[in-house]
């Protein structure tokens, strides 16, 4: 992904050719007065006012606000890139350093009660990264993401405790997700059907197959109906028969919930079930629309990659990006929300 | 994950793009992942506590189930290291001349203070150890903590009860250089609940500050047994105060006087090896330290609430 070749696309080309003719000249003649240049009219008008909308605030579930990303990682190469050789020594002994990856820039959303929102993107393009802001596991390093409940997580990493049993783990999920003990004992059933694990579950988790124990933890997880609920792809994993169990599940799961959010790299699931595409590329958004359109854009840009044609990938890139009316959002004021959602989902 | 290639030339003040900006009125949500006020902190931890005694409680019948002797370490290993410590101070330097009732003396420090460490290190590390869980549920954070502290509890009982036995049978055994004080069971035992629960909540509440710093700095953890070492030679775990201030270390007898550990296995001793009352200002002392460490550890846990969740 790294070779791409310095391809600048003609509306950037404009602009930043404006930009260069502007510096030299400033650099050139100092005291020259532009205003009476008359060059101005050679460029098309670039800036608009923005248009303000107002939004229903008894619709919203869930607001992206600016909200972008850097991890901080340990890294025991980082020392390579330092330069002074004293502070290389040092940071070799220490053994890490701290490597920042960015891994989402600037993202703005508003998504509406009702829809069903697909998160496409190619791999390591941050959708993971979105959804962890969007749990709230993570803090977003500027921004913040708001929403009407907290956004529920179904993913393979519903946490599991290798040492005890099946069913141990059963009623530790259910609690850990707030149910009272009878809740928990009323869900039992439902989650040992889903599951499909009902011989096993007096063993220890670690003597389960992965197959099995990412069974269990979607059967765990999707026990509870959350208002917002965020689907990872990695779920249709497993046999056929769990395939089509799992489907039934989530289908009456989504039915009921306030809008939800799937990731995917099935294009077919995602045309099929959202109504609305979000497309996350190198940690920026371009796209958000329609699924059909998304969708072929985005089939057209992977096929183009996967068969190193850089330069057309660019331009379904930046022909994509043209549709995109980035949103800014804007609380009205002293609404912006700062306070905390209970934990327990009933 | 690849650095971005592609270079953006506009940014949001000068795109292109026509820009829209989203107005609304913010009032009926809420910021995902924000940390609850106190109480309502404490009120959630409240209605966790289903989770909470059930985390703790199933983990229990699992630790050291790799062990061939299974639970039976819970009790070997504390008898294993009483021996040992018998053996080196006690009968090489010699250290417990003039402790009536050393054996007891012994036994009660060793099974004491390794209950006190291995709650306060297993809490300090139960946040980074389970980042699983974390990441997988939303949960008042301290739950965790706190099981970690109920579960050490759980798992200790067995332990207690054997170092009762242990002291009532050979506690009292005469050695060269002390008197023996037989010890028999009487009221004065009970005076080891509160005691132990004054205890439990200075773990806790290092625990729960503890527990931070490690999330955040792994470097902690080994600090922390860096300062277990020094919590065991200031507690009087094999040795009487006396020493110190027999050599003029008045200072040094202050400290121990300070410590809540010390203060812990100075209760029990009294209580259970020469039936009677430990100085007030032991339970004082003690009794500050618990309240103290739990108000201050808590506040510090529940500040860093939201960074729990971070990877490294």
């Amino acid at each position: 992904m790294s070779t791409s070749t310095p391809y600048v696309p003609r509306r950037m080309n404009r602009h930043s050719e404006a930009d260069l003719i502007a510096q030299d000249l400033a650099i050139e003649f100092d005291d020259h007065d532009f205003s009476e240049d008359g060059s101005w009219e050679e460029y098309p008008l670039t800036q608009q006012n923005p248009v303000v909308r107002t939004v229903d605030p008894e619709n919203v579930c869930l607001v992206v606000d600016d909200a972008s990303m850097t991890y901080r990682v340990r890294s025991s190469n980082e020392y390579k890139h330092s330069q002074g050789r004293f502070t290389r020594a040092v940071k070799r002994v220490t053994g890490a350093g701290w490597t920042e990856v960015p891994a989402l820039s600037n993202l703005s959303f508003i998504v509406n009660r009702g829809e069903s929102v697909g998160v496409i993107g190619t791999n390591g393009s941050g959708k993971s990264t979105l959804i962890k802001l969007l749990t709230g596991k993570v803090r977003p390093t500027s921004g913040e993401v708001y929403a009407s409940s907290t956004p529920v997580m179904l993913g393979v990493n519903a946490a599991l405790v290798k040492d005890i049993s099946g069913k141990e783990n059963i009623r530790l999920g259910c609690l850990a997700m707030g149910l009272s003990p009878e809740q928990a004992d009323a869900k039992y059933d439902q989650i040992v059907e889903i599951s499909g694990l009902s011989d096993a579950l007096d063993m220890p988790l670690k003597t389960y197959s992965s197959g099995m124990a990412s069974r269990l933890q979607f059967a765990i997880a999707t026990s509870v109906d959350p208002d917002i609920l965020l689907i990872d792809e990695a779920l249709n994993t497993g046999d056929a028969q769990f395939r089509a169990r799992t489907k039934k599940r989530l289908d009456e799961v989504r039915a009921q919930a306030g809008c939800v959010f799937l990731v995917s790299h099935s294009l077919g699931t995602i045309k099929q079930m959202c109504t609305r595409v979000i497309w996350i590329e190198q940690g920026e958004l371009l796209a958000d629309g329609d699924p059909q359109w998304v969708c072929q854009q985005y089939e057209e840009y992977t096929a183009h990659k996967s068969n190193d044609r850089l330069r057309s990938a660019k331009v379904v890139y930046e022909r994509t990006r043209l549709q995109l009316n980035p949103i800014q959002v804007d609380f009205t004021d002293g609404t912006r929300p700062k306070k905390a959602a209970t934990s327990s989902i009933s | 994950m690849a650095a971005p290639t592609i270079e953006r030339t506009g940014e949001s003040e000068d795109s292109y793009e026509s820009r829209q900006v989203a107005q609304l009125d913010g009032t009926n949500l809420i910021r995902v992942g924000a940390r609850p006020g106190l109480f309502r902190y404490i009120r959630e931890i409240w209605s966790f506590r289903h989770f909470l005694y059930y985390d703790s409680h199933s983990r229990v019948s699992t630790a050291n189930s790799t062990d061939s002797l299974g639970r039976l370490w819970m009790i070997l290993n504390p008898l294993l290291m009483g021996a040992a410590y018998f053996f080196v101070f006690g009968m090489l330097l010699n250290t417990g001349r003039g402790i009536d009732n050393f054996i007891g003396y012994l036994i009660i420090g060793v099974f004491t203070f390794r209950f006190f460490t291995t709650a306060v290190s297993g809490g300090a590390g139960s946040i980074a150890g389970n980042q699983k869980v974390v990441q997988a549920f939303n949960f008042p954070r301290a739950c965790l903590v706190i099981s970690s502290t109920v579960r050490e509890l759980f798992s200790s009982v067995p332990m207690f009860f054997v170092m009762g036995l242990l002291v009532l049978t050979i506690g009292d055994i005469k050695l060269d250089g002390a008197e023996s004080i037989p010890t028999t069971l009487s009221w004065h035992w009970l005076l080891f609940f509160p005691c132990i629960a004054l205890a439990l909540m200075v773990m806790l509440g290092w625990s729960l500050a503890l527990a931070r710093a490690v999330n955040a700095h792994t470097d902690v953890k080994h600090l922390i047994s860096f300062g277990t070492r020094i919590l065991f030679y200031t507690s009087a775990v094999f040795f009487s105060p006396d020493r110190w201030s027999n050599i003029g270390a008045d200072w040094l007898v202050t400290v121990m006087n300070l410590n809540p550990l010390y203060c812990v296995l100075d209760i029990i001793r009294h209580a259970w090896l020469y039936d009677g009352f430990a100085d007030p200002a032991r339970w004082i002392v003690l009794a500050s330290w618990a309240v103290g460490s739990m108000i201050i550890g808590f506040l510090i846990f529940w500040q860093g609430e939201e960074s729990y969740g971070k990877e490294r």
